[in-house]
């Protein structure tokens, strides 16, 4: 690579073009941005001094994509129209491509340059819909704009690419897809450019020697470091990245914009007093968190319900959030707008499907602590809420209005579709998903006792009625098969026949009774005695006895047998039967005298015939029917309180539960249910 | 916590069906009695039409 040597047309310091591609390079002694062009150098202007994001990477960085290596030559720092700046590095690939790294809140996004068939096809920046894709990027996956917005270049260092002029303000959109895809639209050109790539690790771009983004609390660097209100100290955790923080001493609200703090407002004291202090320590899942936000914000529907946010913050993972709603408490992370895809009352996010439960405006009432964003009491977002417990995915709209404090400097600022004057709003989607946290979870996490005790079921809060379907099934299927086992190897054996006939007693209260010869019994076997008589119109009734011959023991049963017919109106009638059955336990084995002694109706006469037999191992139906409603029993009483929990549960929901939901409600939510729900700016 | 009460309950359940079908258990039997030492070894033991109507109930 010829390296192009020239003196810088401001202050005469030598500038060095190493690059093959690089368009300007960024004087190291005045910091001015040097284009060269066919004929000379042209000094663009200066730019500020680079501001300490804590990056880990640094200019002569070299490292690998795809096996194909790359050096970062060029650095730009660029302000985004709601305060904070990110960094964009710019790689020299060795087979003469230029990558774009974005840095930004932590995370890496390496983009190249497409090439568009048809770039007429782009659509203009106003006509850019947050949520919807754009046909005319053609890409395998589907990638939504997340982000719309006006850039500013603040800074700049190294060799760059493009013709970068200091304080320049362009329209740009992010797009995300599903798999960690990104891309970007820059309408800093006519057509704009298109930069299509995927979020990545510094370890997948051979960079993991880099310095990680890690840093210990420390004071920011600006030159105050006390609340310009009242004086007193302020700690920043993340001083890096914090935009937003509320003073601890007078409770004002402070701007940090490249080191300085600045008073924007007074806030009213204790009006919310966090659960967790501002400050705390807690060991999550994921790792240990320090909270060091507090937000409290609100929806109004029938009434105005309140909700609290806490911001975590680790140096290596970044920001994660608490959501504490109604005593519910749930652990919230980012997630890219491209990976969440919307239906008919529902999301979709890596494979699983999520229920719209709410959609309203959401507005901060309240904030305490520092923030990495331009926090303000009264801004507004549309939240949308879609639950699959113990998940929540939710996803904020905001609209952002570019400031006029940033205003284009140069000619040929922005051409595509973007007029000068005009202030086209902007916005930007975040997505993020929740996971239900037990209370005393969060108590144990963080050290602290008596959290308020949840009275309401949260929206995403696990059913605790739920999953017991398996273990039914896998019972009732054991059941039968045993069952089926029984009645199949059950021998059903007949161990005794026999007849009987009596003689006249000699009186009403008179019995008769009888001894049969012996029979043997098996051991574990149940009996069953059946006795059939030729009663007509009468009954019978014998007590009877299972005498062991050599232990004495006695089975005592009875046996009542009796049958009546007859006509009545023409229809005939009849009552009882001529067949009664008594089932038994098992006797111990032994050689057993069946006792029977007898009464009957007509005691006059010789008693109705009775046949008696005695069947040993019979198989049991009735046992196993009751074996299955048993089983059954826990899983319904389940199934009865499941349904009373996601009762309460979408009592609160503007919608009931999306399966059940119909037009004739939509009078009461004042939706239109025939509407898919968009994200679309309006 | 109720799935562990249910996985301890339906094997409790499985398990009284099996052995009550294993050892031929049934609901309802009444309550066996055993003829006393002396009544078995008498002559013509319990076979006496005297004895069962003077009152025996399953001994003492």
């Amino acid at each position: 690579m010829t390296t192009f040597q020239a003196n810088c047309p401001a202050c005469g310091a030598p500038v060095s073009f190493k690059a093959g591609g690089s368009i300007v390079v960024v004087c190291d002694f005045c910091h001015s941005v040097v284009a060269r062009t066919d004929r000379a150098l042209e000094d663009l202007g200066k730019v500020a001094e680079l501001m300490d994001t804590g990056s880990p990477l640094a200019v002569g960085l070299k490292g690998t994509h795809h096996n194909v290596r790359f050096e970062l030559t060029g650095r730009a720092q660029l302000g985004h129209e709601a305060g904070g700046v990110w960094d964009e590095w710019y790689a020299a690939f060795s087979d003469g491509r230029w990558g774009w790294l974005a840095e930004a809140q932590g995370r890496f996004y390496l983009t190249f340059e497409l090439s568009l068939s048809d770039v007429n096809a782009m659509p203009s920046f106003e006509a850019l819909r947050l949520g919807h894709s754009v046909a005319a990027i053609p890409l395998s996956v589907p990638l939504v704009v997340a982000e719309k917005g006006i850039a500013r270049t603040i800074s700049a260092q190294g060799e760059i690419p493009w013709r970068l002029v200091p304080n320049e303000t362009y329209a740009y959109a992010d797009l995300s897809g599903p798999g960690a895809s990104f891309a970007t639209i820059d309408y800093s050109q006519t057509p704009p450019l298109v930069f299509v790539g995927q979020e990545v690790t510094l370890a997948e771009i051979g960079l993991a020697e880099a310095r990680p983004p890690e840093r210990e609390a420390k004071q920011t660097k600006a030159a105050q470091l006390s609340c310009p209100n009242c004086g007193g100290p302020l700690e920043l955790h993340a001083p890096d990245k914090a935009e937003r923080v509320t003073c601890p001493n007078c409770s004002s609200l402070l701007d940090l914009e490249r080191g300085l703090l600045k008073f924007l407002k007074a806030l009213k004291p204790g009006m919310f007093q966090p659960s967790i202090p501002l400050g705390s320590v807690g060991e999550l899942k994921e790792g240990k968190f320090t909270v060091i936000g507090f937000v409290a914000r609100s929806v109004t529907f029938d009434r105005t319900y309140f909700w609290f946010e806490y911001l975590l913050y680790n140096p290596q993972i970044g920001f994660r959030w608490l959501v504490q709603s109604d005593d519910h408490w749930s652990f919230v992370k980012s997630v890219p707008p491209g990976e969440v895809s919307e239906g008919f009352k529902v999301a979709t996010f890596q494979g699983r499907e999520f229920k719209l439960f709410q959609d309203a405006t959401a507005t901060v009432e309240y904030v305490s602590g520092e923030f990495y964003w331009k926090v303000s009491v009264g801004e507004k977002a549309r939240a949308i809420d879609y639950i699959s417990p113990p998940e929540m995915i939710s996803i904020e709209l905001s609209t952002i209005v570019s400031r006029t404090t940033y205003e284009a400097s140069g000619t040929n600022a922005i051409n595509w579709g973007y007029q000068e004057k005009a202030q086209p709003a902007s916005g930007e989607i975040n997505c993020s998903l929740g996971s239900y946290l037990a209370r005393e979870e969060v108590e144990k996490a963080f050290g602290v006792s008596g959290l308020a005790r949840p009275s309401l079921v949260a929206p995403n809060q696990p059913n605790p009625f739920i999953g017991l379907e398996k273990y039914w099934v896998a019972f009732l299927g054991l059941t039968l098969i045993l069952g089926i086992f029984f009645m199949v190897t059950g021998s059903g054996r007949q161990v005794f026949s026999q007849s009987f006939h009596f003689d006249a007693l000699p009186n009403a209260d008179g019995t008769q009774t009888v001894f049969s010869d012996p029979f043997t019994l098996a051991g574990r076997k149940n009996i069953r005695v059946s006795a059939i008589s030729d009663v007509d119109n009468s009954w019978v009734y014998f007590e009877g006895d299972l005498i062991n011959q050599d232990t004495g023991l006695v089975q005592p049963f009875d046996l009542p047998v009796e049958y009546y017919h007859g006509v009545e109106d023409g229809e005939a009638w009849s009552e009882g039967g001529a067949t009664t059955t008594t089932y038994l336990s098992s006797l111990p084995a032994g050689t057993y005298t069946l006792r029977l002694e007898g009464q009957w109706e007509k005691w006059q006469e010789p008693s109705p015939n009775l046949s008696v037999q005695i069947v040993q191992g019979v198989p049991r139906f009735t046992h196993l029917m009751i074996a299955l409603l048993v089983v059954s029993l826990i899983p319904a009483y389940s199934r009865v309180r499941r349904f009373i929990f996601e009762g309460s549960r979408w009592k609160d929901s503007m919608y009931t539960s999306a399966a059940s939901y119909s037009s004739e409600d939509s009078d009461e939510t004042g939706l239109d249910d025939d509407k898919p729900i968009t994200l679309g700016l309006t | 916590m109720l799935k562990k009460i249910y996985l301890g309950f339906g094997f409790l359940v499985v398990l009284l069906y099996s052995v009550s079908a294993f050892q031929g258990w049934e609901f309802g039997t009444s309550r066996r009695e055993v003829l006393p030492a002396d009544v078995r070894n008498s002559p013509g033991g319990y076979r006496s039409f005297h004895f069962w109507h003077s009152g025996f109930h399953g001994g003492k």
